[in-house]
């Protein structure tokens, strides 16, 4: 009994803090480095802006959302797009976690190119 | 239950809550590069604020709505422009949506989107998270008026608005929810003079200035007085906003002598914007003209000129010319011959402004005020337009002569209501 709720206990903690490591953050891009893997987003949060540079996992991958052509099919369809055609200006969305003193990801989605 | 179980129950507890803690502080951590807090737009929502005053005379034409060539043309722009994160269902589910921080609106919500006013979704689509509040929540919308037309963002408003499942137009009569918050600060504010239908017969305005002008508006005409808009139109939301704001003086003369220099309809500057802003659109739903007018224009004033001798002594010949004497009498003591018969267009008796005291006027006294005020005229009352009578030059002239009647001869022109 003792040992089945000190793995409840055990668990409970591990829940908590693990469940909010990841944080989602939208904006438009303001500067990407390829060698470095990184992209600074601007972004606003509770009414503050600030340029948040975010280190891509490897692996990591950038996509776009296009209409599917083949027939039949309705919808988006991901497209891969190689972080060096980001460019400064698209809005995009991440969600990031925090790894030691950087703001790491392994997704970017574009949301508008312009 | 023996004291063993109740330490075993603690112990669980207490582990919750540090789990719970933990959860709690990492959250605050990382708050200040996330800026996904709890928000009404994770619910599909949308932030329930009034739309500014460059926004708030954006009113859709009625028949958008349910235009079939419009709603097909809006189907076509949301497909490629909006769809990606408000979904081809618009439940604001689309793929590039579903991760951001604020959540694009559900237009299926019937109930959000009745409370959703023309002007404020005008607003929102034109431009997107560039704008307080939603800027603040780190809204990731772009801005869509440099890229659509106006009549391609009510398109894609009105196909966004078939989500809802509501068939007709999308206006405040059809959705009254929409202008609750201003109906109810009328109830509590307005109705005293305006009346519970806004038709100027409230039970204590009458008894401001019994069987003579000024009464209370009704609302529910075209008869605005104080106006930036040319003769015959309806006023801007930035001109009731400035008569709201400011209230309106009694202009003295024998009629309201008992009045004169007192606001006659109070100010309600210590209203904060928002709520102004919330009681103007109900009472503009009074009226359905303010959505069946199309564009608003309104009249220009230029900067103003310098007073000079030169130009008060034109604006005198002016006054003369323009027949002003005749109501508001040579000296403006408001005793020109005309005085006595004049009525207002409920043919009650109404006095001539005594031009002696700007500080009176109802429409204000600054220059650019009493510019208005004759390019506009005052409708529903003998004052009328000169827009068309005279050159900006020339009403300018006038403008200073006005106010050299004054006691102080003008000097103090420029210092505000």
């Amino acid at each position: 009994m003792i040992r089945l709720l000190s793995v409840l206990v055990v668990a409970a903690w591990l829940v908590g803090a693990a469940g909010a490591d990841e944080a989602p953050i939208s904006g438009p891009v303001k500067a990407v480095d390829p060698a470095a893997q990184t992209l600074t987003i601007e972004t606003t949060a509770k009414g503050k802006a600030r340029q948040v540079v975010v280190h891509l996992k490897p692996g990591a991958k950038v996509v776009r959302f296009a209409r599917a052509t083949e027939p039949g099919k309705t919808g988006f369809v991901e497209q891969t797009v190689a972080l060096g055609d980001v460019k400064p200006g698209w809005i995009v969305s991440v969600a990031t976690k925090h790894e030691g003193d950087k703001e790491v990801a392994d997704l970017v989605k574009v949301v508008l190119e312009r | 239950m023996t004291a063993k179980h109740w330490s075993i129950l603690g112990v669980v507890v207490a582990g919750l809550a540090a789990g719970l803690w933990i959860d709690d502080t990492r959250v605050t951590q990382a708050d200040p590069v996330r800026n996904g807090e709890p928000h009404e737009e994770d619910a599909g929502g949308h932030a329930h604020v009034p739309a500014p005053l460059p926004y708030a005379d954006a009113h859709v034409p009625i028949g958008v709505w349910t235009d079939p060539k419009m709603i097909a043309r809006g189907k076509e722009i949301y497909t490629t422009t909006c769809a990606v994160c408000h979904g081809d269902a618009g439940d604001g589910k689309g793929p590039a949506g579903v991760v951001l921080p604020l959540k694009p609106s559900d237009f299926r919500d019937k109930a959000g989107v009745a409370e959703m006013r023309d002007n404020y979704w005008f607003w929102r689509v034109s431009e997107g998270g560039t704008v307080d509040p939603f800027k603040s929540k780190g809204s990731a919308m772009p801005p869509w008026k440099a890229d659509l037309s106006v009549e391609d963002r009510w398109a894609v408003m009105a196909y966004q608005h078939t989500f809802s499942g509501h068939n007709g137009p999308h206006v405040p009569w059809e959705h009254p929810e929409s202008v609750a918050v201003g109906r109810d600060i009328f109830k509590m504010a307005c109705v005293g003079c305006h009346g519970v239908e806004g038709k100027g017969d409230g039970s204590v305005g009458a008894t401001l200035s019994p069987r003579r002008s000024p009464q209370p508006r009704d609302l529910t005409t075209r008869d605005f007085k104080f106006r930036s808009t040319p003769s015959g139109q309806l006023p801007t939301t930035a001109d009731l906003d400035r008569t709201l704001t400011e209230g309106v003086r009694a202009a003295g003369g024998p009629l309201t002598l008992g009045l004169r220099g007192y606001r006659i309809m109070p100010s309600f500057r210590h209203m904060p914007e928002e709520q102004r802003l919330e009681l103007i659109e109900y009472v503009k739903t009074l009226n359905k003209g303010f959505w069946e007018r199309g564009d608003v224009k309104v009249v220009e004033i230029p900067t103003p000129p310098p007073m000079t001798a030169e130009r008060v002594a034109r604006g005198k010949k002016l006054y003369a010319d323009a027949e002003c004497l005749a109501c508001h009498g040579e000296t403006g003591r408001g005793d020109g011959p005309s005085a006595p018969t004049l009525k207002d267009s409920r043919d009650l008796p109404i006095a001539a402004p005594d031009l002696r005291h700007p500080q009176r006027f109802k429409n204000g006294d600054r220059p650019e005020d009493i510019y208005r005020t004759l390019v506009t005229g005052l409708a529903g009352t003998p004052m009328p337009s000169y827009g068309d009578a005279l050159e900006p030059d020339q009403t300018w002239d006038l403008v200073y002569y006005v106010l050299s009647l004054s006691r102080d001869g003008g000097r103090a022109a420029g210092a505000g209501r």
